[in-house]
């Protein structure tokens, strides 16, 4: 079992890279700049920190593990402002839509970041205890609900934007996963089943979320394509009719 | 309690929602023409003889036949996705992720069928897999050349 999670975690190190590394050489920046600071984000945590203090301090040290735990708090704020993102990405075409949703979504971060910040300040101490797993649990259910929300935006305003959809589903394993897998360790709290299950499924549905958006980067059709592909009535016709 | 217990549920079930969508996802991927014709012709296939019954005839599902029929076909069309005109003799990643997403969806029917459920979306689904990858076999086929072979011609020879 040793084996297969040190191949999980290589694999993701070397998809992350790879994903970044095929977004710069081909300058696909539009639209994805919030994507690639995210991977950046990834691969600097997961990829080269956490190795890093793992090495220094060992699995089952103090620093190791506030470590890991408040990286993983900000990798999933991170995935909060990606999806935000994609909520922009979405309402591309759909102004007025997009002013009411940005007011809800700052609303909404503020909050998240107000009752993150509160709650970690006044349980610091306690990060090793079931504080985190709830904590945790609580904000990647609260990522999953905004997910679920864009990806019935983008079943409402009938989007062709094929790759928008392909990594909202990959966002949507990544928060998913680990969020039944806290729930569960709550619900078993005196059992380590849950808890070593973790270190399995958080790895596997991050592995699930790059290998889905390196679908939707190197083999879905662009929205331009999709668009240079249909006559110029018919793009016009697409355009004033998401205007509407 | 009943917040995890309410967390468990609702992640649970949209983490397999969403494993389901980018499955299909994956499946809406256009083909430039049918390619899997060749390849069900040459290869005997008969997973589009089941989808047409079941879609133009409504017939009632014959649950053992179609059950071998579908395996049979998947078995031959995992071979050929292996081992026909791949160079490197190895699935790719959305070949992949279709292979775990037919197995799942197997054991679906298997479930449909124990608990006396309808068990015609499930093969349905099953044969829009199977015709995903004979359409990558032929398109495969097709871009390499074999003197005068046609892609039928070249996997009977196989």
């Amino acid at each position: 079992m040793r084996y297969l999670s040190v191949a999980l975690q290589y694999g993701i190190y070397l998809l992350e890279a790879g994903l970044l590394a095929y977004l710069t050489v081909r300058r696909r920046f539009g639209g994805l700049v919030c994507l690639i600071l995210y991977l950046s984000l990834l691969l600097a945590f997961d990829g080269v920190s956490r190795p890093y203090i793992l090495y220094r301090y060992g699995y089952s040290s103090r620093e190791y593990a506030y470590f890991y735990w408040l990286t993983d708090v900000l990798l999933t704020l991170g995935a909060f402002l990606l999806v935000c993102a994609f909520f922009r990405r979405a309402c591309k075409y759909e102004q007025k839509m997009w002013h009411s949703i940005r007011l809800v979504l700052v609303f909404v971060l503020i909050l998240t970041l107000a009752i993150s910040l509160l709650a970690l300040g006044r349980n610091y101490d306690q990060i090793r205890t079931v504080f985190i797993v709830e904590f945790q649990q609580n904000l990647y259910f609260t990522c999953l609900v905004l997910n679920t929300l864009l990806y019935i935006l983008l079943q409402q305003i009938k989007s062709t934007d094929d790759e928008l959809a392909l990594l909202v589903c990959g966002l949507g394993i990544q928060f998913a996963g680990p969020a039944a897998n806290l729930a569960l360790a709550r619900l078993t709290t005196g059992q380590g089943f849950a808890s070593s299950l973790y270190g399995y499924v958080s790895p596997l549905c991050t592995l699930g979320m790059l290998l889905t958006w390196f679908y939707a980067l190197v083999r879905a059709p662009q929205p331009s394509a999709i668009l240079a592909g249909k006559e110029p009535a018919q793009e016009l016709v697409a355009v004033a009719t998401r205007d509407v | 309690m009943f917040g995890a217990c309410l967390v468990l549920v609702i992640s649970t079930g949209l983490f397999f929602f969403y494993f389901q969508v980018a499955c299909q996802r994956v499946l809406r991927r256009r083909f430039d023409r049918e390619y899997f014709l060749a390849i069900v012709h040459a290869n005997r296939l008969e997973f589009p003889v089941v989808r047409m019954t079941l879609e133009e005839y409504e017939a009632p599902v014959d649950y053992p036949r179609v059950r071998m029929t579908l395996k049979c076909d998947y078995l031959a069309l995992t071979y050929l996705l292996k081992n026909a005109a791949n160079v490197n003799q190895r699935y790719s990643r959305d070949e992949r992720l279709l292979i775990l997403y037919f197995n799942a969806i197997s054991f679906y029917l298997v479930a449909c069928h124990w608990l006396r459920r309808q068990e015609k979306p499930a093969i349905l689904r099953l044969t829009a897999i199977l015709q995903y990858f004979a359409n990558v076999v032929g398109e495969r086929v097709s871009t390499i050349r074999f003197g005068n072979l046609t892609a039928s011609d070249y996997l009977l020879n196989l």
